[in-house]
């Protein structure tokens, strides 16, 4: 019943396929340079997704190191910002106690390929204005990836090398209407307003300002010091000290951005903790 | 292609086998350490700043 199979077999009689010719080299080639091509673009996915964390990690352990050494010898209020050189530091604590970032002056490609980087012009961690930041999403460290899960009084801390400044990301768009009676009441909140003018019928200079937002990327006025509005809609000191992280929106893609504005409720000196998780355990984060 | 690289490289089996590997191996770290990161700053799809 079963015929015997191989090379002596009858059932399968091996005939050696016939030459190819010309054109069918050709064809055979052009299909083996597609699928190269096809293994060269899923590469290039690795490294976008991978390889580039194991760099940026690297640069990022590299400027932390010499961020630290800066502060232990030096205590200047305000740090000398270089192109592409770690001044400050980002920690959020609902990612974990660990989750911390150096932050770059610059936001060219170089400068946040180490980590996060400060909008140049922008204002300065505590200052009255806008402390805008950019990061990635993914690829090389990721440091902005899950922005997304943030929710309106969440802590964002900025080391700088004399205090810990911390800012609470502000009310959401749907949260804004109700917010004293609503969420704003939660202690967690406490120091987080709409930043809405009552006296006035559009809300007043923040009427546009939210804890979240996703904007297209020609927007630059997401970073003013005002957030969407002309410099000269209030003078600096009646200013209020938000800080705006921003990245790219939806994930994977560059199409829009998304902002994240949270606003300064506190500012411990450093010589008033021992360390971060000191300062955690004191605003209760730990 | 790949049968015309195969029948070039020199020596018995083991040989060439290694050698196979060894190209392969060149050409990946060639992409990923020289190509893609000259690459990458042209591609648009890692903008996260608002101008």
């Amino acid at each position: 019943m079963f015929a015997p199979v191989g090379k002596s077999g009858t059932a399968t009689k091996e005939t050696a396929p016939a030459p190819l010719g010309k054109g069918g080299v050709a064809i055979r080639t052009a299909g083996e340079i597609l699928i190269t091509l096809g293994l060269v673009v899923l590469l290039f996915m690795v490294y976008e997704l991978y390889v580039t964390d194991l760099f940026s990690a690297g640069k990022q352990s590299e400027a932390s190191d010499q961020l630290n050494g800066e502060w232990e010898h030096d205590r200047t209020l305000h740090p000398e910002l270089i192109d592409g050189k770690a001044f400050a530091r980002i920690h959020i604590p609902t990612f974990g106690v660990d989750y911390n970032f150096t932050i770059q002056e610059g936001t060219d490609e170089a400068a946040l390929e180490v980590g996060p980087g400060h909008y140049k012009g922008t204002s300065l961690p505590g200052e009255p204005g806008n402390f805008a930041v950019a990061g990635h999403r993914v690829g090389k460290g990721a440091p902005f990836n899950d922005l997304d899960n943030l929710s309106s009084c969440d802590q964002i801390v900025i080391e700088t090398s004399t205090d810990f400044y911390i800012y609470k990301v502000l009310p959401y768009d749907d949260e804004i209407e109700d917010w004293a009676g609503g969420k704003g009441a939660d202690p967690k909140c406490k120091g987080v307003s709409t930043l809405r003018d009552t006296n006035s019928e559009d809300g007043g200079a923040y009427s546009e300002t939210f804890g979240r937002k996703v904007v297209l990327p020609s927007q630059g006025t997401a970073v003013n010091a005002v957030p969407y509005k002309d410099a000269e809609t209030l003078p600096k000191a009646q200013q209020a000290a938000l800080l705006t992280l921003t990245t790219c929106h939806p994930q994977f893609s560059a199409q829009q951005r998304l902002i994240i504005t949270s606003v300064l409720t506190q500012q411990v000196p450093k010589n008033q903790v021992k360390d971060y998780g000191d300062l955690l355990s004191k605003i209760g984060e730990a | 292609m790949y049968a015309w690289i195969w029948r070039k490289l020199p020596g018995p089996f083991a040989a060439k086998l290694t050698l196979a590997v060894v190209l392969a191996l060149g050409v990946v770290a060639l992409l990923m350490f020289i190509v893609f990161p000259w690459l990458e700053p042209r591609l648009w799809f890692n903008e996260v700043a608002v101008n």
